[in-house]
């Protein structure tokens, strides 16, 4: 598991980089605005359809819900993208024992209240257009290690062009109040899939 | 009604630039296979969800269905880029007598098998998300009008990004019958069954 790392000099370089080509990529960002705790730390689960959700949503963090964030990769990326350690990844390598390793890991940074913990529960790109959300189970382990003491925020990313040159990206964002320690996966999958049906219905009634 | 003085040399100088621009934008233009019927010309109707679109169709007219490409424009936008005609471009006035004349000279484009006119039956512009394609009642008059064999295809274009940080247009065509041939309703029918499908296919994209 390759730990992420604190170094302020390099966190502000690729933290303005990282802003920068947010900022060149896209005509947009769209997001709601959504309360948030600043005694519990944040759990926020996301559908993972490109190497840009993860950016948005470190763009989302620093504006609105001003956490630090963490956020876990597979452990390829991590080696082939370094410089992602210093902006809070840390690596998962699926099918290994080190999974536990860093799940625990991901538990442990929840019990701070100034973290944040981006997962995608996922566990690799689909498309954006998928109908079925599909999680895998090593998110339960988290929350159940971590026993509520964090606020559980889904998020639902989409990109559309719209009539401009660059794409705009809308981020759904929704508090989930539900407790799921003890629950199946299942439960948690079925509570994004209703999120996730219902932002991609406000997606498709756009005002163009 | 202002017909097209399509002019190969300039068509050409015109599809290099547009090949460049797209490439500089997306990672590719991903075009599923589909065989054309031989001896058709074709009737491309696509879905309109960005300003890539007509440029997207451009692109799959001009390299995987190797045709001439003919486009309708409002007479309005056409008067600002009147030069267009000389790439395909040719003007339609929306609700006047003028828009007949127009229908009959896209019909008249049609009856020859080596071109091609691209048509957003939606008629304005819907997410990329959407899951109902609505088609407007011009494109079925002027596919009653066509006397040759002409093909009507669907042309789906959806956006995704996957591993890479541009994004990729995924293409898929789906051949909905033959124009003088269909009835509206089957033709409204076709196009939906075929944009679910395209939606599915994407799904299970290998990427």
């Amino acid at each position: 598991m390759i730990r992420n790392q604190n170094n302020y000099f390099l966190n502000r370089i690729v933290h303005y980089y990282i802003k920068r080509i947010v900022r060149r990529e896209f005509h947009e960002l769209l997001f709601d605005n959504i309360p948030v705790d600043p005694n519990r730390s944040i759990l926020l689960i996301a559908n993972h359809f490109s190497f840009w959700d993860g950016l948005i949503l470190y763009c989302i963090n620093d504006t609105l819900l001003k956490k630090k964030l963490h956020v876990m990769i597979l452990e390829e990326t991590s080696r082939k993208e370094k410089f992602l350690k210093y902006v809070g990844a840390f690596s998962v390598k699926k099918d290994s024992k080190s999974i536990v390793q860093s799940l625990d890991y991901a538990a442990e940074l929840l019990n701070d209240p100034a973290n944040l913990v981006l997962m995608f529960p996922q566990g690799r790109l689909y498309a954006n257009f998928v109908t079925n959300i599909n999680f895998e189970k090593g998110v339960m382990r988290i929350i159940e290690k971590a026993e509520g003491n964090f606020q559980l925020l889904f998020a639902s990313t989409f990109i559309q062009y719209f009539k401009h040159k660059k794409p705009t990206a809308t981020v759904y964002l929704k508090n989930e109040t539900g407790n799921y320690s003890g629950k199946d996966v299942t439960a948690l999958q079925q509570a994004y899939q209703q999120h996730f049906e219902a932002s991609k219905a406000l997606q498709t009634e756009f005002d163009i | 009604m202002v017909p097209s003085r399509k002019k190969k040399f300039w068509s050409k100088l015109y599809i290099t630039y547009v090949r460049w621009w797209i490439s500089r934008n997306f990672k590719e233009v991903n075009v599923q296979t589909f065989e054309p019927r031989p001896g058709h010309s074709v009737l491309l109707l696509s879905n309109h969800f960005s300003w890539w679109d007509g440029f997207i169709a451009n692109w799959t007219a001009v390299f995987n269905l190797k045709k001439q490409y003919y486009v309708m424009m409002q007479q309005d936008q056409f008067d600002q880029r009147s030069y267009l005609r000389y790439i395909g471009a040719y003007s339609i006035q929306k609700a006047s007598r003028a828009m007949l004349e127009s229908l009959t000279y896209s019909a008249g484009i049609l009856d020859q098998p080596d071109n091609l006119i691209v048509i957003f039956p939606q008629g304005e512009l819907y997410s990329n998300h959407e899951t109902h394609i609505h088609v407007e009642k011009g494109v079925y008059k002027l596919m009653q009008q066509v006397k040759g064999p002409c093909q009507v295809v669907y042309h789906c274009i959806l956006i995704d990004y996957f591993e890479s940080l541009k994004p990729r247009a995924y293409v898929h065509l789906f051949d909905l019958g033959v124009a003088n041939e269909l009835t509206f309703d089957q033709l409204k029918e076709n196009i939906n069954a075929a944009h679910q499908q395209a939606l599915k296919n994407q799904i299970n994209m290998e990427h």
